[in-house]
C-alpha cells in the first residue's frame, strides 16, 4: 500500500499548490538557463558566422564587437596583399536605435561586400539577397519587416528585398544587412543642415588659423567627413597558411590588431558574457535553493500533521523504511511533477519569449539532477522528525 | 459472532501456555536525585482468552507498564515473556522487537488512532501488509473483519467521516487483523459516550472469548470493567490489587 500517495491524495490542495509554486520557480531556472545559452549563442553569432579566419581591427582594440573599431576601408588592399591571405573583405557593424515600421527598435546594422564578400546573411528565408550596392536591405524577421517594405535610414529610403531568420548582435538584437557603402552612409553621412553647420564651424576654425577665401574653401573640402571607414577586415587564409604568421605580419607591417575567430569568441566570453554568466549562476543557485526550502517546509509541515499516525505505524511494528518512504516519496513526487510542469511551461512559451531561449539537454538534465538531489535533501528534515518520533507518542491522550 | 479466521503469518492454533508473564519489572526514569520510579517490582501473568483491566489514577504508571509490555519502553529490571519468548531479562534479548510486536501484539488506542488518510478497509489492510500478508488476502481478511464488526458498509469511508464508535470498531479490526495473542487497549472508551463505550467493551469481551487472545485494557472508568476476568490496580508504580472479576468466577469465561 502506497502511504505517500494516499496521504498526498488527502492533502491534494497543498500538494498541487506546492507543485505549481515550485514548478514556477524551476521554470524561471530553466528560462535563465535558456537565456544564458541564448546569450552565448547570440553573442557569438556574428563572430562565428562570418566565415572569416582572421579579424583585422583597429590597433589595441578588442573590436569590432567588444568595443568600437574604426579603420580605413582601403586597408583591405594592404591586407589582401599580405602573404598567406586568400581574400580580404571589409566589414562594418554598429548598433543603432531607429524607428522601423512605426516603432523605435534597437538593432545592429551590418555592412558587407554584397558581391560574394564575407559577413553577410547565412540564410535567406524570404525574398532574395542584396544584389545592388545601394538602397537594398535584408532584415532579420524579428524586426517585423516584410519583403517590399520601405524603411528610412539616415537620409535615404531602403527597400527590404529579403528576410533571414538568423543574425543577431552580441546583445541579442536583430541585424539589418546593408551593402557596405549604404552602411557607411547611414553611419557617417549627415544631412544637409548638419553638414552646413559643420562647414560653418570648420570655416571659423580655418579663419582663426589665418586661411580665407579660395584657400579656405579648398581646405574645407579636405576637412569634410569621410565615410570610407570600416570596423574590420575579414580575412580568409590561403590553404596551408599559418594564421599566427599572417596575423603577426599584419600586426607588424600594417600596425593593426588581428584576432582569429576563436580569439574573438574568447574575447566575447571573457568580456561581455563572463559577468552575465556569474549573475545568472547566482540567480539560478538562489532559485533552486528557494525551491528546495519550499519543498522542505511543506514536507516538514506535513510530517508534523501526521506525527501521531507515524507513531502509530511504529507501534504497529512498521519498519523505518515504511516511515522514510512516506516522506521521501512525497518529496520526489513534488520534485518530478514540478520539473515536468516547469519544462512543459518553458516549451510552451519558448517561441514567444522576448529573448532567445536555447535549452540544452545537458543543462536541463543538470537542473533536474540538482533539483532531484535537493528534493532528497529537503525530505531529510521531515524524515529526521519522523524517525525521531517515539512510538509511545501514539499512546499519548 | 466469531472473529473470522486469519490467513496471515499470525494464524495458527492459540497457544495454551501463559500469554504474558511480567516478573519483577522496575522502571526508573532519570538518575541520581532526578530519578523517578514509575514501576516497582511489578509482576503478573495473563492467560489466553483472559480479559484484564488495569486501573489506576493518573501518574500511577499504567501507561509506562503498557509501554514496557508493548516492547517500546525498556524496563530497568525484571523479565517480560510473551507467548513463551523472553523479550526482556534485565535487558532486551536481541530479538527484532518491531517484528515481534507486529506479529504478536494488537493495539487499540484511546482515540482510535486510525491513519487519517486511509479508509477503514485500508487501515486494517495496512496491519496485514506490514506483516507481509499478500494484498489480495489482506483485502479479503479486512472485509471479513469489517463485516464481523458490523461496519462493512463503511469500508471505504475515511476516519474523519466516521463516528467515534465506528472508528473504534475499525481500530479493533486493525488490532485483530493478524490475530495476535495479546491485545493492548489504552483507554479504549475514553473518547466515547457511555453507550458506545459499553458496546466496545462488549466487543473486547467477545474477542477474548472467541479468539482466545488475551486483552489488557487500561481504563479509569470502573463502570466499563464489568465482566472482566481480572482487575489489577496500579498506585505509585506498584500493582496493589489483583482481583478476579465476574467472568473469572465462572460467569462466562470463554474457552
Amino acid at each position: 500500500m502506497d502511504l505517500a500517495v494516499r496521504d498526498a491524495r488527502q492533502h491534494l490542495g497543498k500538494f498541487l499548490a506546492t507543485t505549481v509554486g515550485v514548478g514556477l520557480l524551476v521554470a524561471i531556472v530553466l528560462i535563465m538557463n535558456g537565456i544564458f545559452r541564448g546569450n552565448i549563442a547570440d553573442g557569438l553569432w556574428l563572430a562565428s558566422h562570418s566565415g572569416a579566419d582572421l579579424w583585422v581591427v583597429q590597433r589595441d582594440r578588442g573590436g569590432p564587437f567588444n568595443e568600437s573599431s574604426r579603420i580605413p576601408e582601403d586597408l583591405k588592399h594592404s591586407v589582401q596583399a599580405t602573404p598567406g591571405v586568400a581574400r580580404a573583405d571589409p566589414f562594418i557593424s554598429y548598433g543603432v536605435q531607429r524607428e522601423l515600421a512605426g516603432e523605435e527598435r534597437q538593432f545592429t546594422i551590418v555592412g558587407y561586400e554584397v558581391f560574394g564578400g564575407m559577413g553577410g546573411p547565412d540564410r535567406i528565408t524570404a525574398g532574395r539577397p542584396i544584389r545592388a550596392t545601394h538602397y537594398e536591405v535584408v532584415a532579420n524577421v524579428d524586426l517585423g519587416l516584410s519583403v517590399g517594405d520601405s524603411i528610412h535610414l539616415g537620409i535615404h529610403d531602403y527597400t527590404v528585398v529579403g528576410l533571414t531568420d538568423q543574425g543577431v548582435d552580441t546583445g541579442g538584437n536583430p541585424v539589418l544587412y546593408l551593402a557596405l557603402p549604404d552602411a557607411q552612409r547611414v553611419l557617417y553621412r549627415i544631412d544637409n543642415r548638419a553638414r552646413e553647420a559643420q562647414e560653418a564651424r570648420d570655416r571659423d576654425r580655418l579663419a582663426e588659423a589665418g586661411y580665407r577665401g579660395a584657400e579656405a574653401e579648398r581646405l574645407l573640402a579636405l576637412l569634410g567627413d569621410s565615410t570610407s571607414t570600416i570596423s574590420a577586415v575579414l580575412v580568409e587564409l590561403a590553404p596551408a597558411a599559418g594564421p599566427s604568421r599572417v596575423a603577426a605580419h599584419i600586426e607588424d607591417w600594417l600596425y593593426q590588431s588581428v584576432y582569429s575567430t576563436a580569439e574573438q569568441r574568447a574575447l566575447l566570453m571573457q568580456g561581455r558574457l563572463q559577468s552575465m554568466t556569474a549573475v545568472l549562476g547566482v540567480f539560478r543557485s538562489l532559485l533552486i535553493g528557494v525551491a528546495i526550502v519550499i519543498i522542505a517546509l511543506l514536507l516538514y509541515v506535513l510530517t508534523l500533521d501526521k506525527l501521531r499516525a507515524i507513531a502509530t505505524l511504529k507501534l504497529m511494528g512498521a519498519g523505518n523504511w515504511v516511515i522514510v518512504r512516506l516522506t521521501l516519496e512525497q518529496s520526489l513526487v513534488i520534485t518530478v511533477a514540478s520539473f515536468g510542469l516547469a519544462y512543459g511551461l518553458v516549451l510552451a512559451i519558448k517561441d514567444d519569449f522576448p529573448r532567445r531561449l536555447v535549452l540544452l539537454p545537458a543543462d536541463t538534465a543538470t537542473t533536474f539532477a540538482i533539483l532531484f538531489v535537493g528534493g532528497v535533501l529537503a525530505s531529510l528534515v521531515g524524515i529526521r522528525k519522523a524517525l525521531r518520533t517515539p512510538p509511545a507518542a501514539a499512546l499519548a491522550g | 459472532m466469531t472473529p473470522p479466521a486469519p490467513q496471515g503469518p499470525g494464524s495458527g492454533e492459540p497457544a495454551a501456555e501463559t500469554i504474558l508473564t511480567v516478573t519483577g519489572v522496575d522502571k526508573v526514569f532519570g538518575s541520581g536525585e532526578l530519578a523517578v520510579t514509575a514501576l516497582r517490582d511489578v509482576s503478573f501473568a495473563v492467560q489466553p482468552g483472559e480479559l484484564m483491566a488495569l486501573l489506576g489514577p493518573s501518574g500511577s504508571g499504567k501507561s509506562t507498564l503498557l509501554l514496557c509490555v508493548s516492547l517500546v519502553e525498556e524496563p530497568t529490571a525484571g523479565t517480560i515473556t510473551i507467548g513463551g519468548t523472553t523479550l526482556y531479562d534485565g535487558g532486551w534479548t536481541g530479538l527484532d522487537l518491531r517484528a515481534f510486536r507486529r506479529r504478536n501484539i494488537g493495539f487499540i488506542f484511546q482515540g482510535s488512532n486510525l491513519i487519517p488518510f486511509l479508509s477503514a478497509r485500508e487501515n486494517i489492510e495496512l496491519a496485514l501488509e506490514l506483516n507481509r500478508v499478500p494484498r489480495s488476502r489482506a483485502r479479503k481478511r479486512a472485509g471479513e473483519l469489517l463485516d464481523y464488526l458490523e461496519i462493512g458498509h463503511r469500508a471505504e469511508a475515511l476516519p474523519a467521516a466516521m463516528s467515534g464508535g465506528e472508528q473504534q470498531r475499525v481500530a479493533i479490526g486493525r488490532a485483530l487483523a493478524n490475530e495476535p495473542p495479546l491485545i493492548l487497549a489504552d483507554e479504549p472508551t475514553a473518547s466515547l459516550d457511555t453507550e458506545r463505550g459499553f458496546r466496545v467493551m462488549g466487543l473486547l469481551k467477545d474477542i477474548a472469548r472467541d479468539s482466545r487472545s488475551a486483552v489488557i485494557a487500561v481504563t479509569h472508568d470502573e463502570r466499563m470493567i464489568e465482566g472482566f476476568d481480572t482487575i489489577r490496580r496500579l498506585a505509585d508504580g506498584r500493582l496493589t490489587e489483583d482481583a478476579a472479576g465476574p467472568r473469572a468466577s465462572g460467569e462466562g469465561k470463554g474457552g
